[in-house]
């Protein structure tokens, strides 16, 4: 009778210990489920706008706005006054015979000399201007329109957006500016490229919302 | 220091200078071709201009480091090709020359002008050659002649 009932003691803890293990297991595996489902959730509008203000913070400081002109010339510094030397737009965007960006604009910043320099170095065609005539900036709402249409930005889609502040040389000289004529070095974005980069990544991934106008 | 080799009017040659020194230094200095002036500095008057790979270039703001495999063409070497000769035939038919010291670098800037736009009109030749400085203000002397050569170059 005693043996009768250690057996069934026994039967009974190892029926207890399979259910315990069987649950902690299931648990776990719930847990993991929700947070692979928390990383694949698609980013929400909210974010996908704030993001956006993040890149528009980007797009409108000088160092990227002075070649979004909407003028038939280039603009300079943090003041962004026109070109100096009669520098003008040309029908590419790289200046005219004899006075192309490339007259002084090299592949790579002189900063012996204090000539910003990276490949192409060019004007963004007036469609992806960022500014209207009076040299006012434009608002986010109208930045993000222009952006995203493809009538203007050269046929980009989200992938070829995020592509081109990825890998543009344009874009990555911003971020490493040299260093003006006195020396001084030229003041950047207010994000990083990094930050650039992944908060363009998170406004795709919402489907680039665009703010409205007030 | 570090040793380059350029192309200079279709000569090799091997100058060893600071990455940082313009080329327009090497130019006179080191190679002791002394027809590309050396004006302000800043690459605002245009009486430095050479040719790098064809384009009419501010030698004063370029540093030699980043010429690369680039052929240069400077005022001694222009009149070798056929556009170049014709513009300064033309710049001594209109006798544009007062002092002289910037033309170097308009004759420069002219033919690059003519070879990309053989038939400039007014507005051309102004915005191509609105960054070169002239203090004697032979402007219009200048413009004539770019249109005397245009004409001969037919």
């Amino acid at each position: 009778m005693a043996c009768s009932s250690r057996a069934m003691l026994r039967l009974f803890l190892t029926l207890l210990l399979t259910c315990a293990g069987w649950l902690t297991a299931t648990l776990l595996a719930s847990g993991q489920s929700a947070s692979r489902k928390e990383t694949v959730a698609p980013t929400t509008r909210e974010a996908g706008l704030a993001a956006w203000q993040q890149v528009y913070s980007v797009l409108t400081h000088p160092r990227c706005i002075n070649c979004h002109t909407a003028t038939d010339y280039p603009q300079q510094g943090d003041d962004r006054h026109r070109h100096l030397f009669n520098v003008v737009r040309g029908p590419g965007g790289k200046g005219v015979p004899a006075l192309n960006c490339a007259t002084c604009h090299q592949g790579a910043n002189a900063d012996s000399t204090g000539v910003p320099g990276a490949e192409n170095w060019q004007l963004a065609p007036l469609s992806m201007r960022w500014q209207d005539v009076n040299d006012k900036i434009l608002s986010s709402a109208d930045i993000c329109k222009s952006l995203t249409e493809r009538s203007k930005n050269d046929n980009m889609d989200g992938t070829a957006l995020l592509k081109h502040h990825q890998t543009e040389p344009l874009v990555h000289w911003a971020f490493a500016p040299g260093r003006g004529r006195d020396g001084t070095a030229r003041s950047l974005p207010p994000l990083t490229h990094d930050q650039l980069v992944a908060a363009t990544r998170t406004w795709v991934e919402a489907g680039m919302p665009c703010p409205q106008n007030p | 220091m570090e040793t380059y080799k350029l192309t200079v009017n279709g000569q090799q040659k091997e100058v060893t200078a600071d990455p940082s020194t313009p080329l327009l230094w090497v130019l006179r200095e080191d190679l002791k071709m002394t027809g590309t002036k050396y004006g302000c500095g800043i690459a605002a008057c245009g009486a430095c201009t050479v040719h790098v790979a064809g384009i009419a270039t501010r030698s004063c703001v370029v540093p030699v480091s980043l010429i690369g495999d680039r052929p240069v063409v400077t005022i001694e070497g222009i009149g070798q090709d056929p556009v170049g000769r014709a513009v300064q035939d033309a710049w001594v038919a209109e006798d544009v020359v007062q002092c002289g010291y910037c033309q170097s670098g308009q004759i420069m800037s002219a033919v690059a002008l003519l070879k990309k736009t053989p038939k400039p009109t007014v507005t051309n030749i102004e915005q191509s050659l609105g960054g070169n400085i002239c203090r004697c203000g032979t402007y219009v002397r200048i413009r004539e002649a770019i249109q005397t050569a245009s004409q001969q170059l037919k």
